[in-house]
């Protein structure tokens, strides 16, 4: 008996998806490894049983789930509830999923406002469509998963690497060290410039030249995230921005669990002697971890307990 | 007694999307309409982000298309800035937009479309998908995983990323390519191009007669939109936007004017907006006898709308195409035979691209200053047209934006699409789940 | 008078525990709201120890350090300047009230100019937890400790 698969998305993008089948080869043996039961992108089945918004829904039980996006609406709460009851292990897989990614930009102001926006000169407002709910929220806001595996997308490698050791009955651990951890940039220990330098031009370096030669990018001004944001993206290699040259924006999440990527890197610029004003939308460094209380309305409640290292 | 038939999640498409079926008292179908039910609200959020920003910010509207978006975003602030790349910039540029469409359009017409043709619209749902084709036809699909691999290493190689990529920036491109690497580059496009002549004589011979068979479900007649250069030849990463008629007249218009002839509408039981031709001046109907206003982009289109393809094996494909279709051909099927015609002329013209002297050129960056301007940012992905619009105020931040995505074009044709099938194939409310995936194939089609 | 305040004061070892310790033998009283944590200089308290106190509970926080040019590790109490704006920043992003944080500067000598800021703190989160001056159970005549 092969071990069952199931996958979903929710406020998503695909990427992750996408990810996963650029394992090639790679993908076809895995996938030969295990009976789908649930997949929307590969194979059709469908939501059986639906009584009404949020309860109901029923999804195939299966031995081993992966779940890619946030949640942001009525109905993608129903499916990662109806994916928690059925599946045995369950993967949050992708940024989205483990810290609200791109999409939980949008918490900064509310869902409605966001609607009311997109429509604004084309009609009225959807009313037959599921209903938002008051902000994008992390998989693990709603319910525990077993593994989150972050990243934007995160690398064929480690999705595989992470289905293969549930398949063989353990959770892996992931060592959390910085991206930092393997960029070859020339690191001197202090900033260049006391100002925050936007990317309008590229980075200082001869790109001819072997990277090892390139200044920090974060030494030169340019916010790179590096020191605050989980590494791993290029493996044992240098980190997939920084190899062309581009800096660090942070989309593994924060290095720390928990932890609050922008406060830590304004605290080290502050430490640095380098002016917070000179950077421009500064909450625009919380782009991938919107979720957990980090990106707040103006309106909405105080951020609450999980802002932060600790409880 | 009315009944609805909802069929959810549609699978093997791209996105979130249901098909709501209403039948009458006698079982006949009444209306259907394709239902997108998730809407992130890029177009708000962006909003007061330093412009420069949003490349890497806008590839998450899509993580299957993300170059283009990244792209169509660069673009846009170029022109909010008031920057022209230099040639080595707008080379690399274009050589990911096209290099990306191959791997686009090798995952949806194997994995997710071809199950239906090569196994059969039939088929057990257990078997009919990427795993199913995988144990029937191991050694062609290793091959396409492979190529697919391939194509999206050539990305990563280039961008950094293949998925959510970053060298595409205000200016131009973030690094130059080295002279090694493009020989590289030019060794591995040579085996795509093999490949993507392959995959379309694989296709004639097991998938496409079925495609081209008379009164398949998912039949409308719309006009279309693509893009071309000055000479009519088929365009993907820049040109002028072309609306056709479904008569065949059309008009070229630059993309920053997309706004006279195309407007955008809501519907009540959709996220996805509706966007009809308003420059036809007949207003936006979706009645299955008369449709008005409904255009479409994708495949199909382009290859309708453009007068020829410059490269050569694509534009004798495109030859016999239109001997045995007509111009403009419109069943809707023939997405999936317009779909690898353009996959080879995209392998022909990458290999042109990595062939043209000025790609090696250290100048890829025009550094840019912030200012307050608007830019129309346009690329054909694989979906479709793709459009990105924004404003800047003078800290060149986003002040508005306005992003047309390929498939929103082609919201209307969908929804006509599917009324098409379910209309065909319901009787008597019979709907059972084969019938339910024929329903669906007129919307794969689309690659949605 | 037990308002349940709660405010937390980082101390830095020099000048501001010695007002702290000077403020005690002259027995100047401030509010028993005030906990102190002595941390070796300003500098170090990290923004995130600030939002963790804030995060368990405390109505505020503080951090008391030397006056500028006066350091004892020479610029440690500049980076908790520069530090302190970064906490502002925060707290706005985060929602909480400005009033809940503030930086001082005393000086081993001044013990009164600390014990002064200690009671305006508590005063200043009493009325925006609007409490009254007195503890209500207090009118009920239980005897508090």
């Amino acid at each position: 008996m092969k071990p069952t698969f199931a996958c979903e998305w929710l406020h998503s993008c695909a990427g992750c998806e996408i990810a996963l089948v650029d394992l090639g080869e790679v993908l076809l043996e895995l996938l030969a490894r295990v009976e789908i039961v649930h997949f929307p992108l590969l194979m059709d089945n469908k939501y059986s049983s639906r009584a009404g918004e949020g309860d109901g829904m029923v999804l195939p039980a299966a031995d081993l789930g992966l779940v890619s996006g946030g949640v942001a609406s009525e109905e993608q709460r129903a499916i990662l509830l109806a994916m928690r009851r059925s599946c045995r292990t369950l993967i949050a897989l992708g940024t989205c999923a483990t810290h609200g990614g791109i999409p939980a930009l949008a918490n900064e102001r509310s869902q409605e406002a966001v609607r009311a926006g997109v429509f604004a000169d084309c009609g009225p407002l959807p009313t037959q469509v599921p209903d938002c709910l008051d902000r994008v929220y992390a998989v693990d806001e709603l319910v525990q998963p077993d593994l989150c595996v972050p990243g934007c997308p995160p690398r064929p490698e480690t999705i595989a690497a992470a289905i293969t050791a549930v398949l063989d009955g353990e959770l892996p651990v992931t060592p959390a060290k910085s991206v930092c951890e393997t960029c070859p940039a020339r690191r001197e220990g202090r900033a260049t410039t006391r100002t925050a330098r936007r990317f309008f031009d590229n980075a200082d370096g001869n790109p001819d030249e072997e990277l090892g030669q390139m200044r920090c990018l974060l030494e030169q001004g340019l916010m790179c995230m590096g020191p605050v944001t989980a590494g791993g993206c290029g493996g044992s290699g240098p980190p997939l921005c920084v190899r062309v040259r581009v800096p660090c924006r942070g989309c593994y999440g924060p290095v720390r669990a928990g932890g609050n990527p922008l406060l830590d890197l304004m605290n080290a610029l502050a430490g640095q002697g380098v002016d917070r004003r000179s950077v421009v939308d500064r909450r625009s460094l919380l782009r991938f971890c919107g979720a957990h209380g980090l990106l707040r309305s103006a309106a909405g409640p105080r951020s609450p307990e999980r802002f932060h290292g600790g409880s | 007694m009315t009944r609805v038939v909802t069929i959810e999640p549609v699978t093997r498409i791209e996105g979130h999307a249901r098909i709501h079926i209403q039948l009458d008292a006698a079982g006949t179908v009444d209306d259907a309409r394709v239902e997108i039910t998730s809407l992130r609200g890029f177009e708000q959020f962006v909003i007061g982000r330093p412009a420069e920003e949003l490349p890497r910010i806008v590839s998450r509207i899509c993580g299957i298309c993300p170059w283009m978006h990244h792209l169509a975003a660069a673009r846009a602030v170029d022109g909010c800035f008031a920057v022209e790349p230099p040639p080595a910039g707008r080379l690399l540029r274009e050589l990911c937009l096209v290099l990306a469409h191959i791997p686009d359009k090798l995952l949806h017409f194997f994995f997710l479309a071809a199950p239906d043709f090569v196994l059969g619209p039939d088929c057990d749902l257990r078997v009919r998908n990427v795993v199913g084709l995988a144990r029937q036809e191991p050694e062609l699909a290793a091959q396409v995983a492979h190529m697919r691999r391939l194509g999206q290493d050539m990305l990563a190689r280039l961008g950094g990323k293949a998925v959510h990529p970053v060298a595409g920036v205000v200016g131009g491109f973030s690094r130059p390519l080295g002279r090694d690497e493009r020989r590289q580059l030019q060794a591995d496009a040579a085996r795509l191009l093999d490949f993507a002549l392959f995959a379309l004589d694989f296709a004639r011979e097991r998938v496409l007669e079925q495609c081209a068979a008379a009164d398949q479900p998912g039949q409308v007649t719309t006009g279309f939109l693509g893009t071309v250069d000055e000479h009519g030849n088929l365009r993907l990463a820049s040109g002028r936007l072309r609306l056709m008629r479904p008569d065949g007249r059309s008009v070229d218009f630059a993309a920053a004017d997309y706004g006279q002839h195309l407007r955008e509408r809501s519907e009540p039981w959709s996220l996805a907006k509706t966007v009809y031709a308003e420059s036809w001046g007949e207003g936006l109907s979706l009645d299955p006898t008369a449709p008005r206003g409904v255009y479409r982009v994708n495949t199909l289109a382009r290859l309708n709308v453009c007068d020829r393809i410059s490269t050569p094996r694509a534009q004798t494909e495109l030859e016999a195409f239109r001997v045995r279709f007509g111009r403009p051909a419109q069943a809707t099927l023939l997405h999936h035979w317009a779909r690898l015609i353009e996959l080879v002329y995209a392998a022909e013209r990458v290999g042109e691209l990595l062939a043209d002297d000025r790609m090696l050129d250290r100048d890829v960056r025009t550094p840019s200053v912030p200012r307050a301007g608007r830019g129309v940012g346009h690329v054909e992905a694989p979906r479709g047209t793709l459009i990105h619009d924004y404003e800047t105020d003078e800290r060149g931040c986003i002040t508005r934006a306005n992003m047309i995505v390929g498939t929103t074009h082609n919201v209307a044709a969908m929804n006509l699409s599917v009324r098409d099938a379910a209309s065909r194939l319901i009787r008597d409310g019979a709907c059972d789940e084969a019938i339910q995936n024929r329903i669906e194939m007129a919307l794969r089609a689309y690659d949605p | 008078m037990n308002s349940g305040l709660r405010i937390i004061a980082f101390c830095c070892n020099w000048c501001s525990y010695a007002a702290a310790d000077l403020a005690g033998i002259s027995r100047l009283h401030y509010p028993p709201s005030v906990r102190i944590i002595r941390v070796m200089c300003s500098g170090m308290v990290h923004p995130e120890m600030v939002l963790h106190a804030l995060a368990r509970g405390a109505d505020g926080v503080m951090i008391i350090g030397c006056h500028l040019g006066e350091c004892h590790y020479i610029r440690g109490n500049e980076i908790a300047l520069a530090r302190a704006e970064v906490i502002a920043e925060t707290l706005e992003d985060l929602g909480y009230e400005p009033e809940r944080f503030q930086l001082v500067w005393v000086s081993s000598a001044e013990p009164e100019r600390l014990v002064e800021a200690f009671r305006q703190m508590h005063e200043r989160l009493l009325r925006l937890n609007g409490l009254a001056e007195q503890d209500p159970a207090a009118a009920d005549g239980e005897v508090l400790p």
